[in-house]
């Protein structure tokens, strides 16, 4: 490359400064100019300067987040190990953390969904890399550990040993999703266990003499019930077979029933954490 | 806190004791960070249960990696509200490929859920007067500033949405941020 050429890519790089501030670079671009950033102090001062600039944007929108999200952030903080402090010039832009978000959004259709659930991009996380997603279903377990009066702590316990045994197979994977109503299920599951643990929350409490009845979905077998949810408490589910293809929870009458008798209200895809095959 | 300057330079001692593994340092890094995080994030993703994901995500991540944050490269407010801003451009992202993605296999119509804009009312000093400068700045710096930042769009994207050269927009960028620092002022 000549002199002028490489004069010039510098001075484009250069004006990369304000999208960069903006996180309006496309990934290999930002790659790049992370790069070039820590040989040019002059451009890392303006992206440090354009990125403050940036920031008032972000600052005039702040808002009350909703109601429930400190205590659950509070509980998987504490049981949520920190990263070591890492070698400074070695973080400096980049070793950058990207977990695989969970984007699972249902919509109002779950057949539609699960029929489009093979083309859709794999929103997984493998366990060990999920610790976001997984410390947050974890905290909901101890939230609700927390709230148990003592005559019911033998049988909390007793799930609870299920629900390390479950967190504790090296293949342990997280998924979690919601709906536009915020109404979320969170799923820890081991394929070679073949158990899973699954929450649901803010579905609310069902009217007198209606449960919620987990099934399990297979491709060419009728569903089959994993049990009933009792209030947000997590439902551990034995006995899942690699074929299971995903979880769905419908409304059934008190004592659920043989087979569904209802549209799922939600259904979440085990393609994820290792099931399917 | 004995910090009495205001959010900003509590923030950053703040930091640094969670760093050290400081259980009551982050509740009250929490107090001041959260409304800011949840407020960008919902900004740019707009659906409010995604928003209320990522933004858990952010600030259990602010919990992990403290030890990252680096004084010498901005304030931790910055840090803080830096990060929030990326992990909501990559959800908005990626939720946007995968609704290009079913666009082009199933011919439907664009999910109405990104074009629901959650227009709340709190009006915070701050952020009137970040909408009063903003309408300071010229039609191409506001569009290409807010486009990227509040809508997730790189500046390609935002070229091309407004018909302009890449060069042009990149200036815009650069010369609306300039401008919005000149009508706030420093401090926040």
């Amino acid at each position: 490359m000549s002199a002028l050429a490489r004069l010039f890519r510098r001075g484009d790089l250069h004006s990369l400064a304000a999208p960069y501030a903006l996180d309006a670079l496309e990934p290999d671009e930002r790659r790049q100019f992370e790069k070039h950033l820590k040989k040019c102090d002059r451009c890392a001062e303006e992206v440090r300067a354009l990125t403050e600039d940036a920031v008032r944007l972000a600052w005039s929108e702040a808002a009350q987040p909703p109601f429930g999200m400190r205590d659950r952030v509070l509980a998987a903080v504490r049981n949520t190990p920190q990263e070591p402090g890492p070698l400074r010039e070695q973080a400096r832009g980049q070793r950058e953390y990207t977990p695989r978000l969970p984007a699972h959004v249902w919509g109002a259709e779950p057949a539609a969904s699960r029929a489009r659930a093979p083309q859709r991009r794999p929103f997984f996380v493998p366990f060990a890399t999920a610790t976001a997603t997984a410390a947050l279903v974890v905290a909901s377990l101890f939230a609700v550990q927390a709230n148990k009066t003592q005559d019911k702590l033998d049988a909390a316990q007793a799930q609870s040993r299920e629900i390390a045994h479950v967190l504790a197979a090296p293949d342990a994977r997280a998924t979690t999703g919601a709906d536009t109503q915020g109404r979320s299920i969170g799923v820890v599951a081991s394929a070679s266990e073949g158990r899973a643990v699954v929450t649901l929350s803010g579905y609310g409490a069902l009217s007198s003499g209606r449960v919620h009845q987990l099934w399990l979905m297979r491709p060419d077998v009728q569903p089959r019930s994993l049990g009933l949810f009792k209030g947000d408490t997590p439902l551990v589910a034995t006995g899942l077979d690699k074929t299971a293809t995903s979880l769905a929870v419908t409304v059934e009458p008190d004592g659920g029933s043989p087979q569904p008798t209802t549209q799922p209200v939600v259904q979440l895809a085990l393609k994820s954490v290792g099931f399917g095959e | 806190m004995r910090s009495t300057r205001g959010g900003r330079v509590g923030a950053d001692e703040l930091l640094v004791q969670v760093a050290g593994g400081d259980q009551k340092a982050f509740e009250e890094l929490y107090g001041l960070v959260s409304g800011p995080v949840f407020g960008l994030v919902r900004r740019v993703v707009r659906d409010p249960a995604q928003s209320e994901e990522v933004s858990q995500e952010v600030l259990l991540e602010l919990w992990r990696s403290a030890a990252r944050f680096d004084p010498r490269r901005g304030s931790a407010l910055s840090w803080v509200l830096t990060l929030a801003h990326r992990r909501a451009v990559d959800r908005v992202r990626s939720a946007r490929a995968a609704v290009d993605r079913e666009q082009r296999e199933a011919r439907r119509s664009h999910n109405p859920a990104f074009d629901q804009v959650t227009e709340e009312v709190e009006a915070g000093l701050e952020r009137q007067l970040v909408r009063r400068c903003l309408d300071r700045l010229t039609a191409l710096q506001r569009q290409s500033v807010t486009l990227a930042y509040y809508d997730g769009y790189t500046y390609r994207e935002v070229a091309e949405r407004l018909s302009l050269p890449l060069g042009t927009v990149k200036t815009r960028m650069r010369d609306g941020l300039t401008r919005l620092r000149d009508c706030l002022g420093g401090a926040v």
